[in-house]
């Protein structure tokens, strides 16, 4: 029996050989060799992800911390040590299952999807090293080591969402997406600073056991102005989020998510199951006993979460390319996990709730979203458009695919006795044992909207005529390798919330926090029933407009006539225009303008001037160089006389 | 034998007073075609070589025969530099007395052979001195003999014309030196030098900075060094390649040789005084060494002012401490010899078929990719670039100065090597990318000039990247 030490390495490195494999050796010689590699190790680091999963909650031990290896990496101080190193715990254990498990199905599912690409080696080179990221980052055991998997992860996602890179559209995304994260990581960067300074660790078990009234006394200097050690911490873990506010795509800087849908749909299903996206919320989970001592942090974390997830819910209404639906249907997903984190503070009191709740839906999404962005990849594969106006009676042509959809759709609606409700359910009763009732009411409400968008898309891909050349002709058919994945992910998403749900009761609550037992949380029986019901309204409300008999999809699939709101919903709020704006005008326009003129005009000057200055230096060298030799002669008495004045000899 | 040793650490010089003789000699016997005299050179300058390595470097103060004639560390590695650059000369200048080509060829090797042993040999008495007479006419033995050379192609009107001017600049340069020499004689009142330091340290006056004053600027001719430097650039443009070679090496080294014995010997309790002194002359030499070389098209102008700067570099050495400053220096004029004998290497067998000028370097990585790898490796390592030898000998060079703190001097050097990279690169540059104009002649190697170039190439490589081959440079001065 392999032990598990063993296991957590082959974890990570199954997917760093095939990453390095692939992309030194086999990728650019025989991608079926490339594929069948990537898809083994990804498949055994999945196996060795269940079986550490199956040992460790089958252990005694389970909910405490283990670190199964670590090695100093930089020892920047006697006492600041930046180590790489493999922690275990319920939380990094559920997401090593997920990020490897979805990462196979993903590769699989290339199989199918990358088969006309001639560059399908590279694609499953840089996919494996995004799992690795991923998965150094959910094992990280201190924030530095985090940071440097992170910004891998950024950079894997550049690399993957500027896959096409012959098209402009994806390379603008790409840039996008690299540019507005590594912004937000700029934060997250001065976040570990301020906070491993005053800490004076990088561990995440010493900063999950501070407390601020240690620090209250002390004070820092941050150049500008001098704060207490305590305020400096709470700022830092601001800054930390803002990290996780950048890469969970939260509002205002969601706009890459969708935009990034440029790249091959695989990397979509990846980024928003199981890499990336949820690596924000990762990190406020992570370091949750660390946010819930900093202030009204979480406060922050709730609202803009909970802002997300309405205002992304509204537009994916109105939105007719599937990716950009189900990216917006992601972020407001996130939404929903980043304010049940937030929504765990109660006035001055903690409770766990919202921290299961969180989690627990990290693992019930990771499926269903993987699961409808493979189904999207399928559809857009066989009818060559990302459109809705062009799908439609896709539900004889493709019967498994169509059963699916209906599950995951079913499961990101919350519809009993599908995954989606059990997690949703927790968030709402986080939220309402909170006293967040404003929140409450919102997540109520976006639980009606998910359920009818969702089912937009359902009916309208596949339900009426066809409205597409080519599945009127027939040409329409399922693909093995990329329907196994789907079929094998219906499972999870039909089962994994009622199996895992004593799971999560049991051994999901953040350690080390000091929650007062004597809380009375407030029971509501009625809550799933509020939100079962608002969901089968939506859903009714979804079946009028877009699949009963008297539907006009024609007229409900028009843009034209609607009214001005409509409108601006539908262009997104105009988000990516006034980002444009901002970078077009203002850096672009302003200052990088200057910088461009300082350097073309100062710094060139100074340039070209000392290069002129020189080279006439040299001419007047050669000028004295004229061969008369009585001015040869000169010069040695001018020499001496020379070095007698200024040779600075006590002479 | 009884209780008398033969000072075997003596052999290495007899053998080369007397080797000029023999090979002059020899030619008497034989007819002007015979190979003779250059065989017997060729085992006489090996043989010596080979008999220097066995001589065991680190006895402390040195051994002295007839206490007169000092056998040192320094003096037995300067030694192997002199000898270096002289088995190299001559090998260079063969090929000019075998075929003409172009150039009008040269006669009576085994003379030419002869007079440079005579200066190699000047070079020894230099090192090897410890009094001011043996110290100046060692001096004037490594100087007379470049003055023939010089002027060796008699009908060479441009020959004639630089041994005219080097002549003529050298008397001058060598009254300095002795009015240098008497005044260090007034002030000290002994020939000898431990009695002259002696002097020195317990006190100095104006006669002694008079004296500083004058041998500078008289060793600042030999040594190209500003305002001194005017004679390099016409005389290494008029005398026969070889000759321009040997100018470079060996007169340098003998030069440089003849400041770092005075510098550490007679003058070492005042050297913290005469620092500014020889930061100002290192200084401007290898600023207008390297302003000069910006602007030249022909090749052996353009060595000129290289050399000019690089004396430049090595007087910056000078400033640190002795230990490190000779080891550093000994090192560098290694490197400095195998690289510019390489580039001459290649000057001289373009030369041989075409004019020496950057013109005619046009398109050589397209006609031999050889020849234009070495030019390459012989110029960046001039120009201190690393994996090369060069970079190597460049950084000990500033680092003995920067170890005692003279960091100016040290930047300002370094500043400048971007602009000596500026002009070594553009020689590269004409070497590798552009394109001829018309066609040019075809070159042709012989198998000595192939083979000396591909040694002299893999030499500064491996001295490069495989550092412990100098080790025994370096341990030669373990304090």
């Amino acid at each position: 029996m392999i032990s598990d030490i063993t296991l957590g390495y082959l974890i990570l490195l199954f997917p760093l050989f095939t990453f390095v494999v692939n992309g030194l050796f086999l990728g650019n010689r025989n991608a079926k060799a490339a594929a069948a590699l990537a898809v083994t190790c990804n498949g055994l680091a999945a196996a060795s992800a269940i079986i550490v999963a199956i040992h460790y909650f089958a252990s005694d031990f389970a909910p405490q911390k283990a670190v199964l290896f670590e090695y100093v990496f930089i020892p920047f101080a006697s006492t600041l040590v930046a180590k790489i190193g493999m922690l275990i715990d319920p939380l990094s254990v559920m997401m090593l299952v997920v990020v490897t498990f979805i990462s196979f199905m993903v590769n699989i599912y290339s199989i199918g999807y990358m088969r006309e690409d001639r560059s399908a080696g590279r694609f499953f080179s840089l996919l494996s090293l995004f799992s690795f990221s991923m998965l150094g980052l959910v094992v990280a055991t201190n924030l530095f080591q985090m940071f440097i998997f992170w910004e891998l992860v950024g950079v894997s996602s550049y690399l993957l969402i500027g896959f096409w890179y012959h098209k402009p559209s994806a390379v603008s995304a790409s840039k996008q997406a690299f540019i507005l994260t590594r912004f937000a990581d700029s934060f997250f960067l001065f976040g570990i600073v301020l906070v491993s300074y005053v800490v004076g660790s990088f561990d995440f078990s010493t900063i999950n056991a501070l407390t601020l009234s240690a620090f209250k006394a002390s004070t820092i200097n941050l150049g500008l102005c001098t704060v207490s050690s305590a305020d400096a911490l709470i700022l830092g873990s601001v800054m930390i989020f803002t990290g996780g506010w950048g890469k969970s795509a939260m509002f205002p800087m969601h706009i890459w998510l969708p935009n990034a849908m440029e790249g091959p749909t695989p990397v979509s299903s990846i980024i928003h199951s199981a890499t990336m996206v949820v690596a924000g919320v990762y990190l406020v989970a992570r370091l949750f006993p660390f946010f819930t001592i900093c202030g009204n942090t979480l406060t922050l974390i709730m609202w803009v979460g909970a802002f997300t997830m309405v205002f992304a819910a509204v537009i994916a209404c109105t939105q007719k390319d599937i990716k950009r639906i189900l990216a917006y249907s992601t972020l407001s997903q996130l939404g929903y996990m980043m304010f049940a984190l937030g929504a765990c503070k109660i006035h001055m009191v903690i409770a766990v709730t919202g921290w299961t709740a969180s989690t627990f839906h990290i693992f019930t999404h990771a499926f269903f979203k993987c699961s409808l962005f493979l189904i999207a990849g399928s559809l857009i594969h066989q009818v060559h458009t990302n459109d809705l106006d062009a799908m439609g009676g896709l539900r004889k042509k493709m019967p498994i695919t169509y059963v699916c959809t209906l599950i995951s759709v079913l499961a990101i609606s919350g519809i009993p006795p599908f995954s989606g409700f059990f997690s949703k359910d927790e968030i709402l009763l986080a939220a309402f044992q909170g006293h967040h009732y404003v929140v409450f009411a919102l997540a109520l409400l976006t639980s009606g909207l998910t359920t009818f968008y969702m089912f937009r898309l359902f009916f309208l891909a596949f339900h009426g005529k066809p409205r597409h050349e080519g599945v009127r002709a027939g040409h329409v058919h399922e693909d093995f390798a990329m329907t196994l994945p789907i079929a094998i992910l219906a499972a999870p998403a039909l089962l994994s919330g009622i199996l895992c749900k004593g799971l999560f009761a049991k051994f999901f609550v953040p350690g080390r926090l000091r929650v007062p037992h004597l809380l009375r949380l407030a029971e509501a029986e009625w809550i799933p029933f509020a939100a079962v019901g608002v969901a089968i309204v939506a859903l009714v409300l979804a079946w009028l407009f877009y699949a009963s008999p008297k539907a006009k999809i024609q007229r409900a699939l028009d843009e034209s006539n609607r009214c001005g709101l409509y409108k601006v919903v539908y262009h997104k709020f105009y988000f990516d225009e006034m980002y444009y704006a901002v970078v077009r005008q203002f850096i672009f326009g302003g200052i990088a303008r200057v910088a461009r003129a300082f350097n073309d005009y100062v710094i060139e000057g100074l340039l070209a001037f000392s290069v002129w200055f020189i080279h006439k230096l040299g001419d007047l060298v050669r000028t004295a160089q004229a061969g008369y030799l009585p001015f040869y002669l000169g010069t040695l008495i001018v020499g001496v006389l020379l070095w007698r004045f200024f040779g600075q000899l006590p002479l | 034998m009884l209780d008398f040793i033969f000072p075997n650490y003596i052999v290495p010089d007899l053998l080369l007073l007397l080797f000029p003789f023999i090979v002059i000699g020899a030619r008497l016997f034989c007819t002007a075609q015979s190979k003779l005299p250059w065989r017997i050179a060729n085992v006489g300058f090996i043989a010596i070589f080979v008999l220097l390595n066995f001589i065991p470097l680190a006895n402390g103060a040195g051994k002295f025969f007839i206490s007169n004639w000092k056998v040192d560390d320094f003096g037995i590695l300067m030694r192997e530099v002199l000898i270096i650059s002289a088995i190299l000369g001559m090998w260079l200048s063969k090929d000019y007395f075998d075929h003409s080509g172009e150039k009008e060829q040269m006669h009576q090797i085994a003379e030419f052979i002869g007079a440079i042993a005579f200066a190699t040999f000047g070079g020894f008495a230099v090192v090897s001195a410890c009094d001011l007479l043996t110290f100046f006419l060692g001096l004037e033995i490594a100087t007379i003999p470049m003055y023939a050379l010089t002027a060796w192609n008699k009908k060479d009107q441009l020959g004639s014309e630089a041994a005219t001017k080097y002549i003529l600049m050298g008397s001058v340069a060598t009254a300095f030196e002795l009015f240098g020499f008497s005044y260090l004689y007034g002030f000290a009142g002994s020939l000898h030098f431990s009695e002259i330091q002696a002097a020195v340290s317990s006190g100095t006056s104006p006669l002694l900075w008079v004296a500083v004053l004058f041998l500078f600027c008289g060793i600042g001719f030999k040594l190209t060094l500003f305002p001194f430097h005017t004679w390099a650039p016409d005389v290494y443009e008029g005398a026969p390649t070889p000759v321009t070679a040997v100018i470079s090496v060996t007169s340098k080294a003998t030069a440089i040789a003849f400041l770092v014995v005075l510098v550490y010997g007679p003058f070492a309790p005042i050297q913290e005084q005469i620092a500014p002194l020889i930061a100002l002359l290192a200084g401007t030499t290898l600023f207008v060494g390297n302003l000069g070389a910006l602007k030249q098209s022909r090749l052996r102008r353009f060595m000129a002012y290289s050399s000019i700067a690089q004396a430049g570099y090595i007087m910056v050495a000078l400033l640190g401490p002795a230990s490190i400053a000779k080891t550093a220096i000994i090192y560098y004029l290694f490197i400095y010899a195998v690289s510019n004998y390489l580039a001459f290497f290649v000057f001289g067998i373009i030369g041989h078929y075409r004019e020496e000028t950057f013109a005619s370097l046009r398109g050589l990585s397209k006609q031999n990719l050889g020849l234009a790898i070495a030019l390459a490796v012989s110029m960046f390592s001039l120009a201190g670039i690393p994996p090369l030898a060069g970079f190597f000998g460049k950084f000990h060079l500033f680092f003995s100065s920067a170890s005692t703190g003279h960091y100016a001097i040290v930047t300002f050097a370094v500043l400048n090597n971007v602009l000596a990279l500026f002009y070594y690169i553009q020689l590269i540059k004409s070497a590798w990318v552009d394109e001829p104009e018309g066609t040019l002649s075809p070159l042709r190697l012989t198998k000595r000039q192939r083979n000396v170039v591909i040694l002299l190439t893999i030499a500064i490589i491996a001295l490069g990247i495989l550092p412990f081959l100098s080790n025994n440079v370096f341990s030669g001065f373990s304090l």
